[in-house]
């Protein structure tokens, strides 16, 4: 069997993270389990980035003891990864302030309860009803539109 | 004095204003405001230079291509100038204790980093930029450290990571097909190695990217939640102001980099249908600042319309709409700061504070649409340019803009009929605060004398328009005579 | 029905990129703006480590911005999180191992962190790779003695001084070179300690800056309290 194509190796993996993550995003429920696949998604593209700079049989470019290498790889896509990773790493951090906060406000971390609670409790600020039906029951408490006293 | 002093000195602003607040919390509240006044004064000072020739900064004596250059055109000063102005009418002024020393610390990375995006010539830069104006949104969104705000940031931060990711991806993707960044060599190689399905990818992975900010369908779903939860000046700030700066990026790269027709017509079809959903769900919105959020979402949608018109008519329309709504959206919030809330709640407030009722009357009229408000002669120059243009989906634009105006009329004067309402003197509201009023009162005047001065403004706005979509102009300015080290 | 619509954009996407990259050749990119930088840069800025010869002077703005965002997202995260409670409680101390290990840890890491940013423009590393060893220098104490007493005031005062610091080297620039964050100083003897201008006082600022900055946020997580345990 012939080797496998280093190239096709290579794009395969950071699409791969790519799309690991973005189908993460998607699917997942738990809020952890969404910023980790942000990271992923985050590593595919710079690793995305950090492909196209490469050359075959080129050095690092770095000079050492005054001796310049024939060929260097491109140094511009480093510069912009190293840019891009501490990017995310500031965003990344950020969530995690975020999911500490709503674990202690809303106690959960299920991304379905919590967009209701949002709801809620955006609804109950504008001192509007949730929207549902008239007949629905009434267990939030906040009560429909139309006990609001909704206008004509 | 130098452009780029534009986006240095509230960065390092913002750098020192938490040792500034130590020292003294009455020095921390007036040292932001002071910045941002700096700004606008060294942005008109340096208007007159910029007319007479668009200014190409390359920063750190690197010349372009291989260092960033900020390219410093009438379009990009404007709105340099129209970002330090806007935020320093829209501060926040949260108090004196720590949290409020941080908001004015972000709100200030904000002015500097749209200001940067206003001024960059570069395609990372500009993504850096982006990121860095997303954060500081990220932070100033969950000010209010209640838990709904909480909720709506974290939303607003993946769908915003998401969008990041991908125009890295773009990014990386125009790198790998041209080997540069900077926007006027990727201008000039565009045409040999950009015009396949890898440019219109790229232009596509970018274009959700830019569209999270700028409320593009369909990665505008955070847009009435972080509106609602965020205080009204922020949304003010977001919507009026930094949706423009998204939507300038994606217009340069559409005028410079991405030429081909399809790029268009992706633009026109996202344009259309946030139009129709804005508008729509605008229209069934129950409380005030969720239907000021979507009829955001739908004036944003007649501007991209609006740019997808290739030529120098379809950037003056979409510019003018722009402008136009840069002064209407942030004046709408301020009103809502003391209204906001169910449209039941507005009942009678016309009784508590008469100015507001009349500054809103004003503003609503201008977003409609109604002569001889320039939100009239702005939507009219888009319709025009677009009946220009060949083909049945431009016609379709018309007939959805025409729509969507009477589906706005419909919901404001709902809104104004609930100001007049007649209630008892116990039930009248609070009466809004002077700073506040004063501010409307001062972004109404210059609707107004908008219209008186609509000649020399149209006119204004034109040359800007054909100066912006002057490619050959903005490769001759960068890259005068080759490239060379 | 959310899925299954999410799974088809998915695969949507995963087919598109598949298209592209067909149309991508790995190792033969047209190194445009790379070539010209890797022959010019010894000379116009005498950095050994070409890579930081862009990141701080071809595309030091960019690492500015890319400072800023550091800096946003530790502010933007203080706010969120708060002020800690005076008699909040915290996890019990580690064990004796743990303990010992983090105070020989320390300066261990310190050593390493400065090392890694003052060889920034000599040898891969630099001042944001330097700059979280320090950080992980603060907190590994903090680690084994949760509850020790974190001076945020002086960080955030290093903090703040060490960015302003970027800035200002970058308006001498302005001033003295023609053009904001043009390099200075000359550029000495390439391959010493002592070269490529104002490169290396650069990577001070940014490693003490990102140091301090990861330092103050991490030890902010930590002091949270968390609510049920």
């Amino acid at each position: 069997m012939s080797p496998p194509d280093l190239g096709a190796i290579l794009f395969t993996g950071a699409f791969g993270l790519i799309m690991i993550g973005i189908l993460g995003i998607v699917i997942s429920t738990h809020l952890v389990r969404i910023v980790l696949s942000i990271v992923l998604l985050e590593t595919g593209a710079n690793l995305l980035l950090m492909l196209s700079g490469y050359r075959p049989g080129a050095a690092a470019p770095i000079i050492i003891d005054g001796v310049v290498p024939a060929a260097m790889v491109d140094p511009v896509p480093q510069a912009l990864v190293l840019t891009a990773i501490v990017i995310g790493v500031a965003v990344q951090a950020f969530m995690m302030t975020l999911v500490l906060r709503l674990r202690s406000v809303y106690g959960t971390l299920d991304i379905r309860e919590l967009r209701a609670r949002l709801e809620r409790d955006l609804a109950q600020e504008a001192g509007i009803g949730l929207p549902t039906s008239d007949d629905a029951p009434d267990v939030a408490g906040v009560g429909t539109a139309r006990a609001q006293g909704g206008d004509a | 004095m130098s452009p780029v002093l534009m986006f240095v000195l509230p960065l390092l602003g913002a750098f020192l204003l938490p040792i500034v607040a130590r020292a003294s919390t009455m020095a921390g509240r007036l040292f932001g405001p002071l910045v941002l006044t700096l700004n606008c004064v060294i942005g008109v000072l340096a208007w007159g230079a910029v007319s007479e020739q668009t200014q190409v900064i390359a920063l750190g004596g690197f010349q372009p291509p291989f260092g960033i250059a900020f390219y410093v055109d009438r379009l990009a000063l404007l709105f340099a100038i129209a970002v330090s102005l806007g935020v320093l009418l829209l501060w926040p002024d949260a108090g004196e204790d720590e949290a409020a020393q941080r908001e004015n610390t972000l709100t200030l990375v904000l002015a500097a980093a749209a200001t940067g995006l206003a001024l960059s010539g570069d395609l990372f830069n500009i993504y850096v930029f982006y990121e860095l104006t997303a954060v500081a949104s990220y932070g100033l969104a969950a000010a209010r450290r209640n838990g709904a705000a909480y909720a709506a940031t974290l939303r607003y931060v993946v769908i915003s990571s998401f969008g990041a990711a991908l125009m890295l991806i773009g990014i990386a993707l125009v790198y790998m097909a041209t080997g540069t960044l900077n926007l006027a060599q990727l201008a000039q190689l565009a045409p040999g190695t950009l015009d396949g399905p890898l440019g219109l990818a790229a232009f596509v992975f970018i274009l959700i990217g830019a569209g999270v900010k700028a409320e593009l369908f369909p990665v505008n779903t955070w847009v009435p939640e972080v509106y609602a939860a965020a205080s009204k000046r922020v949304a003010g700030l977001l919507a009026g102001i930094i949706s423009k700066l998204a939507l300038l990026i994606i217009v340069r790269l559409l005028v410079l980099v991405f030429q081909q027709p399809e790029a268009l017509q992706i633009l026109l079809t996202l344009g259309i249908l946030g139009v129709i959903t804005g508008e729509l769900a605008a229209w069934y919105a129950r409380d005030l600042t969720r239907m000021l959020a979507y009829s955001s979402i739908g004036q944003l949608g007649v501007m991209f319309i609006a740019f997808s018109i290739p030529g120098p008519a379809g950037l003056y329309a979409g510019l003018a709409v722009a402008l136009h709504h840069m002064v209407v959206k942030p004046a709408l919030f301020l009103l809502a700061e003391r209204q906001g809330g169910a449209l039941e709640r507005l009942a009678g407030s016309a009784q508590a504070s008469p100015v507001a009722a009349g500054l809103f009357i004003l503003l609503a009229l201008s977003l409609i649409g109604i002569p001889p408000l320039p939100g009239f002669w702005a939507k009219f120059l888009v319709v025009t340019a677009a009946l220009a243009q060949p083909g049945t989906a431009y016609l379709l634009s018309v007939a959805v803009i025409l729509l969507a105006v009477v589906v706005e009329a419909s919901y404001l004067f709902r809104v104004i009929v609930q100001l007049y309402r007649r209630v008892p003197p116990t039930e009248v509201g609070d009466a809004h605060d002077g700073a506040t009023l004063t501010v409307c009162a001062a972004l109404g005047l210059a609707l107004i004398a908008a219209v008186l001065w609509l000649a020399p403004l149209g006119n204004g706005l034109q040359g800007i328009a054909a100066q912006a979509a002057d490619r050959a102009g903005y490769i001759e300015a960068v890259l005068p005579a080759g490239v060379s080290l | 029905m959310r899925n299954y619509v999410s799974l088809l954009f998915v695969a949507g996407l995963a087919f598109l990129l598949f298209v592209i990259s067909g149309q991508l050749d790995f190792g033969a990119a047209p190194m445009l703006i790379g070539q010209a930088i890797n022959q010019a840069a010894p000379e116009q800025v005498g950095a050994a480590n070409i890579v930081t010869s862009v990141v701080l002077g071809y595309r030091a703005l960019d690492t500015l911005g890319e400072l800023a965002i550091l800096f946003t997202a530790a502010t933007a995260g203080g706010l969120m999180l708060g002020r800690a409670r005076a008699g909040a409680t915290h996890d019990p101390e580690a064990g004796f191992i743990l303990r010992t290990a983090a105070d020989l840890l320390f300066p261990l890491l310190l050593v390493v962190g400065l090392f890694i940013i003052v060889h920034g423009h000599l040898t891969p590393g630099g001042g944001f790779q330097g700059g979280v060893i320090l950080a992980a220098a603060f907190f590994v104490p903090l680690l084994a003695r949760p509850g020790t007493h974190f001076d945020h005031a002086s960080f955030a005062v290093v903090e703040g001084l060490a960015g302003a610091t970027f800035i200002v080297i970058g308006l001498f620039g302005l001033v003295y070179g023609g053009e904001f964050l043009a390099p200075l100083l000359g550029q000495g003897e390439m391959g010493s300690l002592l070269s490529a201008g104002t490169l290396p006082l650069l990577y001070i600022a940014v490693g003490l800056k990102v140091g301090s900055e990861l330092a103050g946020l991490m030890a902010h997580i930590a002091a949270y309290e968390a609510v049920d345990s």
